[in-house]
């Protein structure tokens, strides 16, 4: 056993002790970090992280990420540090600032070992767009299943035991897909609750900074230390939060739980189709008011083209920035328009592309009310209807995804167009801009597959309180792909 | 054929306020290019905007004397454009959701008689860099990227350039007694663009719609104007259509030259700037923000006129936002209306004008004049009152009896017996000077009055003594 396979609270334990030291931790998950084959880094900062881990000396008691040891996605802007958003467009750009989030940790004392791998600029589910390639999956050593994006690298430090935490983003689903084909808890926080000021933005009204933990507690954790107002992003919400590590702990009295049926029946494995079971039954004798209901297929069909439209336009707009000009790969060119053109043919990728030229579209004279504004007039629908499912409950549950990890050769292509479009209820957050968290379920075949709660805005301490609840009944908290519980004896 | 114009106009106005529209970049012209830069001035991945409350209310105080409609929701949407002078390639705007909409302004005709024209919408929205071309290059500076901007758009509704010169004219006034702007067309705090449409004089519909930019005095709008009803009335006289185009001024030639057809206008994929959760203002916010307003042009031109200040005097102190407000001061201080227009329309103007001085730079604080201005009230003559000025104007330090005292400046009686009784008594007890006077001897008068002043030991002013001294000789 290593102290990094323990819970963030039990490395504190141990770090107050003296049991371990900062920089065992730091060179222990650097050389984690150096052993993976998954591709799952943009920059490993040993020199950083270990003389930033060095200079820790007196553990701070009352810090529960004092010398945790952690990576960020590489679409955190990190002051001094390249920040590529996996694309060959920022390819040496150095921020200038740190992202709130980054500023936050490090007056945590929270060690930063590395930068990790996205989707280009966070666009795609698949891990595989970004300039260094395909991120893979831990628990799939032929490297042929997808751990699944735009977090990927996040996803994998975490799934392979490299840091106890690490920083994602979610705009569609981009940090609880990849838990779940991970194994690993993926926290989506309400729209406002954490600062998003230097995400490198997909589409602001969608994206969240989102994080991973292998335990309950830790996302609590994680919380406590980055939600609150800030500034600098006038998005961010002043509403009340906090001392979600320890309310967590208090399971809720009977908490009422709704079941989207039109989703679980999608679901075609029938090692996750048990397992739903069994936690239902579980969640009952908990004492959990149980409630199925039907989210509408016609509406669950909507999602996806909703979600490409809108984060389409706003994208578009927002990577205008990208100009070859003023920051990143530098356009060649006489004028402004080639340098430009320049820039963006040799730097974004086809399928990033794609999508500017989607939203472009969709912006565009009379196309604007045909695809922008009816989109947008999805979205207030779909958000009406899960609205009204979540009224009175406090939390709704689905699996997080419908099959195991895919191949990348074969993504769904063993789902239905019907399935397929039950596998994108997890944008429903995003569209209404309501918590979400997905927890570890089992495993199918020796692949991991997860879970979602969903919850009210800024209730997100009754989505942890449930969500530690059931980690207990599952039972296979903390586990990461070459650790498994069952092997190891604990 | 007789054609009637419509011109329509939309007016940028560069706001005052300590920082940018969305950024903490300093907000004031800077002589060194970018150094008014933040990372968000630069468009750097995953700054935020945030907004300028100060501009807010610049843009609430310019809506509310617009009589407009003001939004309570503030709401910003994103105009996406690909040009070197737009960093984030997209500006916050206000395109769905304007700041404030419909209302008035009046403006004045040349008979004297008012127009009332109406109005679109104002909103608030950030600007551009600057570019300097040059014959190789074009250099950008980012200090003006993000300024705070409203824009104002008028209805179509002014129909010459006189016209529309008087309505540039009419917000310039309302945007620098608003103290939002410097209002300065030739600093480009105040930009312009127009838009004119010709039809026959007895249709009801509106001729298509020529814009016109690039236009940088009241001259120029005036001129490009008139120039642009011409060309399209000759086109449409040789029975040719008008095309939808964006045209400039050119100053050389006098006229407006192409720069592109609307055909090839840009589409600006609009789309909502979700960075920016709309912001519910309040009614005491918005209240407050109006009842701050500083008195406007029309107001102060009006309640000058009131005092008996003459049209010409009133227009001369309006010239200058600040030169108003010093007189201002100087009425505060309890100055004669009169007696302080006089001083401040001919003697400090005559001042500023030889020192090559502002109003803000001048030597004597409003209290001084005020002080003078009441010297000439007191019946002190205007020669005594402006030698004091110029003395004060010298000696800033000194107080107003410091100068008396050194110019001997004694006031004015009103006790004519008095003065009377003590140019008899010197008199009686100087017969001999009397005689020399008698005797031809000038000098003697000059002694008599010396003596009288010195017996005076200030009671009475010299040149009251001299008069009353002379007549009385004059009986002996």
């Amino acid at each position: 056993m290593n102290y990094l396979d323990l819970s963030i609270k039990e490395i504190h334990a141990a770090l107050v002790e003296r049991k371990v030291t900062p920089l065992d931790l730091a060179k222990e998950a650097i050389r984690r970090a150096k052993d993976s084959g998954d591709n799952c880094f943009e920059i490993i900062l040993e020199e950083q992280a270990l003389a930033f881990a060095s200079s820790l000396i007196e553990p701070e008691q009352d810090n529960l990420l004092w010398g945790i040891p952690y990576v960020a996605k590489d679409n955190l802007s990190t002051k001094g540090i390249p920040t590529t958003a996996s694309s060959e467009v920022l390819s040496g750009y150095v921020p200038l600032f740190n992202a709130t989030v980054i500023a936050r940790l490090k007056e945590k004392k929270a060690v930063l070992i590395g930068k990790t791998t996205l989707d280009e600029l966070a666009m795609g589910g698949m891990g595989m767009s970004g300039h260094l390639g395909k991120t893979f999956n831990p628990y799939d050593p032929t490297h042929e299943r997808i751990i699944g994006g735009s977090s990927c690298g996040s996803a994998t430090a975490v799934a392979s035991g490299i840091v106890p935490f690490a920083l994602g983003s979610d705009t569609g689903d981009s940090t609880r897909k990849p838990a779940a084909y991970g194994g690993i808890l993926g926290v989506k926080p309400t729209w406002g609750r954490i600062s998003r000021y230097g995400l490198i933005p997909f589409a602001p009204s969608l994206d969240a900074i989102g994080y991973f933990t292998r335990y309950s507690i830790d996302a609590a954790i994680l919380l406590d230390a980055l939600a609150g107002k800030d500034a600098q992003d006038a998005s961010s919400s002043d509403a009340p939060f906090g001392h979600y590590a320890d309310s967590c702990l208090t399971p809720l009295a009977a908490p009422r739980i709704l079941l989207l049926d039109d989703i679980i029946e999608a679901v075609r494995d029938e090692t996750i189709r048990q397992k739903l079971k069994e936690a239902e039954e579980a969640l009952k004798k908990q004492g959990a008011i149980l409630t199925h209901a039907r989210f509408g297929e016609d509406l669950l069909a909507a999602i996806r083209p909703t979600y490409i439209i809108l984060s389409g336009a706003e994208v578009c707009s927002l990577d205008a920035n990208l100009d070859g000009i003023k920051f990143g790969l530098h356009g060649k060119g006489q004028t402004y328009e080639s340098a430009m053109k320049d820039a963006r043919t040799r730097g974004i990728s086809s399928l990033t592309k794609r999508r500017f030229v989607l939203g472009s579209y969709s912006l565009l004279g009379e196309k604007r009310d045909a695809l922008y504004l009816r989109a947008l007039k999805l979205r207030r629908k779909l958000v009406t209807r899960t609205l009204e499912l979540l009224s009175g409950q406090d939390a709704i549950l689905t699996p997080s995804a419908l099959t195991i990890a895919p191949k990348f050769d074969a993504a769904h292509a063993d789902l239905s167009e019907k399935d397929k479009a039950a596998d994108n209820h997890l944008t429903l957050a995003n569209f209404a801009g309501l918590p979400s968290i997905t927890l570890p379920l089992g495993y199918s075949n020796g692949m991991p597959f997860g879970v979602d709660f969903m919850g009210h805005a800024f209730e997100e301490e009754k989505l942890f309180a449930i969500a530690h609840s059931f980690e207990k009944i599952v039972g296979i908290c903390g586990e990461y792909a070459g650790f498994r519980k069952e092997k190891h004896g604990i | 054929m007789e054609f009637k114009a419509a011109i329509g106009l939309e007016i940028h106005v560069a706001l005052k306020t300590k920082s940018k529209m969305f950024s903490a970049a300093p907000n004031y012209f800077s002589h060194e290019p970018n150094t008014h830069v933040t990372v968000y001035d630069m468009a750097h991945p995953g700054t935020m905007p945030t907004v300028n409350a100060e501009a807010v209310r610049h843009g609430i105080r310019l809506a509310h004397a617009l009589h407009m409609d003001i939004d309570p929701l503030l709401r910003f949407d994103r105009k996406c454009y690909f040009y070197p002078d737009s960093p984030k390639g997209f500006q916050i705007t206000q395109q769905f959701h304007p700041l404030g909409r419909g209302g008035f302004i009046e403006i004045e005709c040349e008979d004297g008689s008012k127009k009332t024209i109406g109005l679109k919408r104002l909103h608030l929205e950030e600007d551009a860099c600057k570019m300097f071309h040059r014959v190789e290059d074009t250099l950008l500076d980012y200090n003006r990227a993000g300024v705070p901007l409203v824009e104002i758009v008028s209805l179509p509704e002014l129909s010459s350039g006189r016209e529309a010169a008087r309505f540039v004219e009419a917000i310039r006034h309302l945007v620098v007694y608003a103290l939002a702007s410097d209002g300065k067309m030739e600093d480009g705090s105040l930009r312009c663009d127009v838009n004119v449409s010709i039809a026959p004089r007895e249709s009801d519909a509106l001729g298509t719609k020529v814009e016109i930019k690039n236009l940088n005095s009241l001259r120029n709008i005036e001129r490009a104007i008139d120039q642009e009803i011409l060309r399209q009335s000759e086109l449409l006289r040789q029975g040719m259509p008008i095309e939808g185009q964006t045209r400039r001024y050119d100053e050389a030639s006098g006229s407006t030259k192409l720069m592109r057809s609307k055909a090839e206008a840009a589409d600006y994929r609009y789309v909502p700037e979700a960075n920016i959760v709309p912001i519910r203002l309040s009614e005491a916010f918005i209240a407050k923000a109006i009842e701050e307003c500083p008195e406007l042009y029309e107001r102060k031109r009006e309640r000058y006129l009131k005092l008996g200040i003459s049209a010409k005097d009133a227009d001369v102190i309006l010239y200058d936002v600040a030169m108003a407000q010093y007189f201002d001061k100087v009425l505060a201080c309890g100055a004669p209306t009169k007696a302080a227009t006089v001083l401040f329309n001919v003697e400090v103007q005559a001042s500023l004008h030889k020192m090559g001085k502002s109003i803000v730079e001048f030597p004597l604080e409003p209290k001084r004049l005020a002080e003078l201005a009441s010297l000439q009230e007191q019946g002190y003559p205007h020669q005594a009152v402006v030698q004091a000025f110029h003395y004060l104007l010298e000696h800033p330090k000194s107080t107003l009896e410091e100068a008396q005292l050194a110019l001997s400046l004694t006031p004015p009686t009103q006790d004519e017996e008095g003065v009377l009784e003590l140019v008899r008594q010197t008199l009686d007890e100087n017969p001999r000077s009397i005689a020399d006077y008698k005797a031809g001897k000038d000098r003697a008068m000059g002694f008599l009055v010396g003596k009288a002043i010195q017996a005076a030991k200030g009671r009475y002013g010299p040149s009251d003594i001299a008069k009353a001294m002379k007549e009385e000789l004059g009986k002996k």
